[in-house]
């Protein structure tokens, strides 16, 4: 089943200031964490970006990510506070065609004389809301044992 | 829909079980493996998918097709990973794979499983137009998804003396498509400058040019005809250019360093891919009789060593038409002997600068081979993993002929990761 995404997650994204991050694997395993400004949502509820550079670690991470089914991550930091993890699976890498090359006119028209490697697609699987009260909340919920007992003395 | 199920041989694995014996290979690269391979038959269904506006047709080849029939059926295919799928419409009685429209979505079937979600290529705005002297743009130059692709000339001079290459049909596929599509057999410079200049305004559309032709072996030395044809149409290319050099690869006869010089000094060309055909001596001067003639497998491994130097590391490679070692009669009877010999050449050319890919062989029926039957899936796999390995080990780049600037190669599309 499809994920829904709150109005507050879907602002977030659409937000200029909201820092976004792309988490990928390579073939041994090794993490590669890196800032993609572009990461945005489609019509379809799934998250895109624009890869910029064909010969970058996240692009081959993420054909590795397509090719044998491995998720990636993005966190979304936002200005007050907000915070969000999505897990998801690269789904499609858009190279060619027409609306490759929508993307292609329109990346230049914001960045100037760039290249367009890719539109990869990642269909999302997991949201986590990673704001600190709430994940302490459901900490104390669900794990009572997890504190120092002196926070709890008179 | 009509439902085939595949019978491999008995000793052959079959799609699932050559996926479980090698998990390293992608499944979509197998999956491409094997429809260029087996081959592609479009439904009904699917061939009413097709629009003429948006989407790219068959047409202009330098060879020819598994079931002789040359227009109105989709180009190619592409996977959602970006992988294109250069593969032949083949006849249904020799099991192919199904293209199938079902559910709104076109999809690759097999077996009546559903394998996987493809998309036809797309045409570019040029298969629109005319050249100034009346030729259609798309006869001048083909297209694939990210790559210009011209074929200067279509004659091959091998075949004059009954010395063409035993697996290739280039004489008998110009035949056919000058008397059904009214294609020039040779290129006029002008038409091609033409022609690029109209596909270089489609943003974001291609990635790099492509020149391949017959052989000529006309000149004062052997192959000048050919060398100066070819500087002639690369200076037209070039005429479009801002820089000296641009993204482009020839793929030709291996010429001396003389004649690589003057191509490299004289044209924007960076990349060069002499096609060996077959890693084998023995089965080099069987199956390309002309080649072995007019160089020889020595020197044709010497010349594209040599041509390192002219053009640079992973700036040379070589093709072979992989499976066509095993041709009958005088091919290897079994594929582990086959696979070693072909990867210790390989390995012979990887240690001094020169990278090999290789293509899926196909048994046209315009070819001498025809009706042989290419090698089992599992082989393919083998071969890829073992030239990119190779590739690996020698440092050698292959940017030039990967999924994107040719995408006709399994084991370089390996190289994205
Ligand atoms: S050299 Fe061989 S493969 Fe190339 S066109 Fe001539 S006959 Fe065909």
């Amino acid at each position: 089943m499809s994920i829904i995404f709150s109005k507050e997650l879907v602002e977030l994204f659409a937000k200029k200031d909201t820092v976004k991050v792309l988490a990928t694997t390579d073939a041994k395993g090794m993490p590669h964490v890196v800032v993609k400004e572009s990461l945005q949502l489609n019509e379809s509820n799934q998250l895109i970006y624009f890869e910029l550079l064909e010969s970058s670690q996240t692009n081959k991470n993420m054909v590795h990510s397509i090719w044998f089914n491995r998720p990636v991550a993005v966190a979304l930091i936002g200005t007050g506070g907000e915070s969000y993890q999505i897990k998801g699976k690269p789904v499609k890498s858009i190279v060619s065609g027409l609306l490759f090359r929508d993307y292609y006119v329109k990346i230049r028209e914001q960045l100037g004389d760039v290249d367009l490697a890719a539109v990869w697609v990642i269909e999302p699987v997991e949201v986590i809301d990673q704001r600190f009260n709430i994940r302490s909340r459901e900490e104390e919920i669900r794990h009572p044992y997890f504190k120092h007992l002196d926070r709890l003395a008179k | 829909m009509m439902s085939i199920v595949p019978k491999p041989k008995a000793t052959e694995l079959s799609f699932e079980e050559v996926a479980a014996k090698y998990p390293q290979f992608p499944r979509l690269l197998l999956l491409k493996t094997d429809l260029q391979r087996r081959g592609v038959y479009y439904t009904k269904q699917a061939l009413s998918k097709v629009d003429p506006v948006i989407h790219q047709l068959g047409g202009t080849h330098i060879f020819g097709t598994r079931d002789g029939i040359l227009t109105q059926r989709p180009e190619a295919l592409i996977l959602r990973d970006g992988t294109s799928v250069i593969t032949s419409p083949t006849p249904l009685e020799q099991n192919p794979y199904i293209v199938d429209f079902r559910d709104g979505r076109l999809v690759v079937m097999d077996g009546g499983v559903e394998l996987e979600e493809v998309e036809y290529w797309t045409k570019p705005d040029y298969y629109n137009l005319t050249t100034s002297s009346g030729i259609p743009m798309s006869h001048v130059a083909s297209a694939r998804p990210q790559r210009i692709y011209l074929m200067p000339s279509r004659y091959c001079h091998f075949w004059t003396d009954n010395q063409g290459c035993l697996f290739c049909d280039i004489v008998n596929n110009l035949k056919q498509q000058k008397s059904e599509l009214n294609l020039p057999p040779r290129l006029k410079p002008q038409d091609v400058a033409e022609t690029i200049r109209e596909a270089l305004k489609e943003p974001g559309r291609f990635t790099a040019i492509c020149l391949t032709s017959g052989s000529d072996f006309h000149g004062a030395e052997d192959f000048d005809a050919e060398v100066d044809y070819y500087i002639e149409i690369l200076k037209a290319v070039g005429e479009n250019f801002a820089t000296p050099k641009f993204p482009s690869q020839l793929i030709a006869t291996a010429f001396t360093e003389k004649q690589l010089e003057r191509i490299y000094r004289e044209t924007g060309l960076l990349s060069y891919t002499p096609d060996i055909e077959v890693l084998n001596e023995r089965l080099f001067e069987w199956i390309c009789p002309g080649k072995a003639r007019w160089v020889g497998y020595q020197e044709w491994k010497r010349r594209m060593v040599r041509a390192v130097d002219i053009f640079g590391r992973g700036r040379v490679n070589t093709c072979i038409v992989a499976g066509v070692e095993l041709a009958k009669p005088y091919g290897f009877n079994d594929e582990d002997a086959a696979l070693q010999a072909v990867l210790a050449e390989a390995e012979d050319l990887a240690s001094q600068g020169v990278s090999t890919v290789y293509t899926v062989w196909v048994p046209r029926p315009g070819s001498y081979l025809r009706g042989q039957k290419n090698a089992s899936l599992e082989y393919y796999v083998r071969l890829a993993l073992g030239l990119q390995e190779l590739r690996q080990k020698y440092q050698l780049s292959i940017d030039h002929d990967d999924y994107r600037r040719c995408g006709n190669h399994p084991d370089s599309d390996l190289a994205r990761i």
